[in-house]
């Protein structure tokens, strides 16, 4: 708790030094550094436009420096709190409420969109959703056989499922499926949708941000 | 008399074993081979043709078996012919079988990146036998309610083919 809160003050200092920076900036260039930023969150590669912003400004490298830094850890706090939080928090003296933003007027043009609704960068979709969870399919590929006859039996007649399946993370499982286990799958299944269902209703989902 | 075994065609009795039987039956290693083997291909083709215990027996003695080893056989297909059957209708060629299936439903609160979620997550465990290496594999599978929900579609397809077999 203690850690965190001396690194957010870190960052609010690095913040205060680059906001009184963004003051001096054009809106163009401060347009275009959020452009970057949004770019670095969504995992572009930014190394030819910060060397654009370097050479069009006559900032030296540690302010771009800060500049940079705090511009992507507002976003980044900023995009990690669900809309809803900012709402209730813009008459709070939270570090983070749009009103101290609001105080930069040239800032507020481009941060306030995402912090008060509003389309929210693409950021959202992706580096910042990459969460640490286990792989999901990908892809699943079936088909149903049923055996006519083996080398055991004149007249097997008898089904099978195979099923290959892609995941995520790269891996591929090739497994059939008795047809029982498959029953039991399908159970499972619509069992845990049904409890997922129920839990989704339940009022601790219903505690506001 | 004798006395039969019912033999699974992957059964093989170890050296211990055959000694006994060597010596129960008073035969030379040779003809207790003979005897088992002989054994394992009448049941074999029991299997093959899918034969009624009235129906082997019938063709044994067709063969020229005598009467009383005829009904030993056919009373022990009777008692467990059903069963290999049904075993060997479910041997298939892939190694790999789907054995087990656990899950677990999370609720997700928030994570590094995110705060503030609740985000329902269902953990598919899956337990996948090798049958060379005879150890099940665990294959961990996350998934949200919408990937959920279109894994539970797929399942009704496939559900719906085999619906049209019957």
């Amino acid at each position: 708790e203690n850690t965190f809160n001396f690194t957010m003050q870190k960052c609010v200092y690095v913040n205060v030094q680059g906001l009184q920076v963004f003051l001096f900036l054009k809106r163009s260039c401060f347009s275009f550094l959020f452009t970057v930023t949004v770019n670095a969150l969504e995992g572009k590669d930014c190394k030819e436009s910060v060397k654009l912003i370097a050479e069009s400004t006559n900032l030296s490298e540690e302010q771009l420096a800060f500049l940079i830094s705090g511009m992507y850890t507002l976003l980044r706090e900023a995009l990690r709190l669900p809309l809803s939080t900012f709402k209730q928090e813009v008459s709070s003296g939270n570090t983070w409420s749009p009103d101290k933003l609001k105080a930069v007027s040239d800032a507020s043009y481009h941060l306030n969109p995402i912090c008060q609704g509003g389309e929210r960068p693409a950021s959202e979709g992706t580096a910042l959703m990459q969460r640490s969870r286990l792989p999901s399919v990908q892809d699943l590929k079936w088909r149903v056989d049923v055996a006519i006859s083996t080398s055991s039996l004149a007249r097997a007649l008898q089904p099978s499922i195979l099923m290959m399946m892609k995941l995520s993370d790269g891996t591929a499982h090739r497994f059939e499926v008795p047809i029982a286990k498959f029953q039991e799958l399908r159970y499972n299944v619509a069992l845990i949708l049904k409890e997922m269902n129920d839990l989704e209703k339940r009022s601790i989902l219903k505690i506001q941000d | 008399g004798l006395t039969i075994f019912v033999l699974q065609t992957e059964s093989i009795f170890s050296e211990e074993e055959e000694e006994k039987l060597q010596i129960a039956f008073s035969l030379e290693k040779q003809d207790l081979h003979l005897v088992l083997e002989t054994i394992s291909f009448i049941l074999e083709q029991a299997v093959y043709h899918n034969l009624k215990p009235a129906s082997l027996q019938q063709q044994l003695q067709n063969i020229h078996l005598d009467q009383d080893k005829a009904e030993t056989f056919a009373s022990a297909w009777a008692a467990a012919g059903q069963d290999t059957i049904e075993k060997f209708r479910q041997r298939v060629l892939t190694p790999q079988k789907l054995e087990t299936i656990g899950w677990q439903l999370n609720l997700q609160m928030a994570e590094s990146m995110q705060a503030k979620l609740k985000s329902p997550q269902a953990v598919l465990e899956l337990g996948v036998s090798d049958e060379d290496s005879k150890n099940l594999k665990k294959v961990f599978v996350e998934f949200s309610h919408q990937e959920l929900f279109e894994f539970y579609n797929k399942l009704e397809t496939i559900q719906a083919q085999l619906d049209s077999l019957m």
